[in-house]
């Protein structure tokens, strides 16, 4: 037999063990106060102890879908005592929603939809400001995103976003989803009218140029579609969908203009 | 009098001070084998370094914080380290990126107001 040596496995550590106990198994939002108070009992001016319970309060997919609110409730109430923890851990949320889109492997989509999702309860839980969710928004519409089907077709292979990949626009209603409705008056209610136009106009584009090479998985288009309604009815119940391609560039070039037009005025 | 000086430093530096992340590092680098390769570092009063997370098997990457005290030493860090390729033990490449950070804030300890002391 091969002499291999075996991997000895790490003892686990006790105190990641409980953390992670406390964290993914226990939380529920009857008990986000108990968890709080054990967390705060860490000794956070330890820096292993600190990567460590960083990295666990940022692996909301570790967390059921359904408490990620209370991870992020916690992380507030721990900001209040420890405002660099707060600030560390949006930006390691930031930073693997931003690796998600880079890497963009089919394993990692749940996770990725749990961190938007984590993200969205951030802002909820006001550790952002709105700012941080529409440049995420935009980033989700754009990274590495093309309109030009030659270029796409020929480099399928090696695009951030190929042209069958419908998984943004899910990442896109689970944001919206999760704290659009917080965006209904004054400037913020403007931003959002702006972006959904353009989101439309790249979801248009995947419905109508997707088609051709989808052949995999026809079921996700219809499924997506479902959810792209659903979500811009229940935001802005007056919204005018564009029926093709077509018309969602020509509503985002007329939003375009009377933004030009004011802005000369 | 100290006002006026502030308004003049400021004005000096006509954007306020940016925090800028550095990317893509290689998972097994530590926080003083990263400040020796980046040294000698111009002024900063913020920086931390995050390990990667392995969880995300080879795509896991390092990444590091900073805010200098000067725009200038930002776009000089940049064209320093921006695609500049870091090696980890095995000699794998790693070329870095270096970006603004999208969430600007950071942590400054006040000496007047120190944060609330966590009586646990």
């Amino acid at each position: 037999p091969p002499d291999n040596k075996q991997v000895e496995k790490k003892a686990p550590c006790p105190l990641h063990e409980y953390v992670k106990k406390i964290l993914y198994k226990e939380l529920n939002k009857l008990c986000v106060e108990r968890v709080l108070r054990q967390m705060r009992k860490l000794d956070w001016h330890d820096q292993h102890v600190k990567s460590m319970a960083i990295q666990c309060l940022t692996s909301a997919s570790n967390v059921r879908y359904n408490s990620i609110h209370c991870l992020a409730n916690l992380v507030s109430g721990l900001a209040l005592y420890y405002e660099d923890i707060g600030i560390q851990i949006v930006d390691a949320v930031i930073e693997d929603i931003r690796l998600g889109l880079e890497i963009n492997l089919a394993k990692f989509n749940q996770r990725r939809v749990s961190m938007v999702k984590y993200l969205a309860e951030l802002y909820n839980y006001r550790m952002v400001e709105s700012s941080i969710i529409f440049k995420t928004l935009y980033t989700l519409i754009t990274f590495g995103v093309s309109y030009d089907l030659n270029e796409l077709i020929a480099n399928a292979d090696t695009c951030a976003d190929p042209l069958d990949n419908y998984f943004r626009i899910r990442l896109v209603c689970t944001l919206l989803d999760t704290c659009g409705q917080y965006f209904d008056r004054g400037s913020t209610k403007k931003k959002l009218d702006c972006y959904l136009i353009y989101f439309q106009r790249y979801y248009m584009f995947k419905k109508e140029f997707g088609q051709s090479v989808d052949i995999a998985r026809p079921y996700d288009r219809f499924d997506i579609e479902f959810v792209f309604t659903d979500i811009i009815s229940s935001l802005r119940p007056e919204f005018k969908f564009a029926n093709t391609y077509e018309q969602a560039c020509e509503q985002v070039s007329k939003m375009e203009g009377e933004i030009r037009d004011s802005i000369v005025q | 009098m100290t006002s006026s000086t502030a308004t003049d430093a400021e004005k000096s530096n006509e954007h306020p001070v940016k925090k800028i992340v550095i990317r893509r590092l290689p998972p097994t680098l530590t926080r003083e084998q990263f400040l020796d390769i980046v040294s000698p570092l111009p002024d900063y009063d913020y920086f931390y370094f995050c390990n990667a997370d392995p969880t995300l098997g080879q795509n896991a990457f390092s990444r590091a914080y900073f805010c200098f005290k000067n725009n200038q030493d930002v776009l000089n860090f940049r064209d320093r380290f921006d695609n500049y390729v870091f090696l980890d033990s095995k000699s794998n490449e790693y070329p870095a990126l270096v970006e603004y950070a999208p969430y600007q804030r950071r942590f400054k300890l006040d000496p007047k107001n120190p944060p609330k002391k966590d009586s646990k």
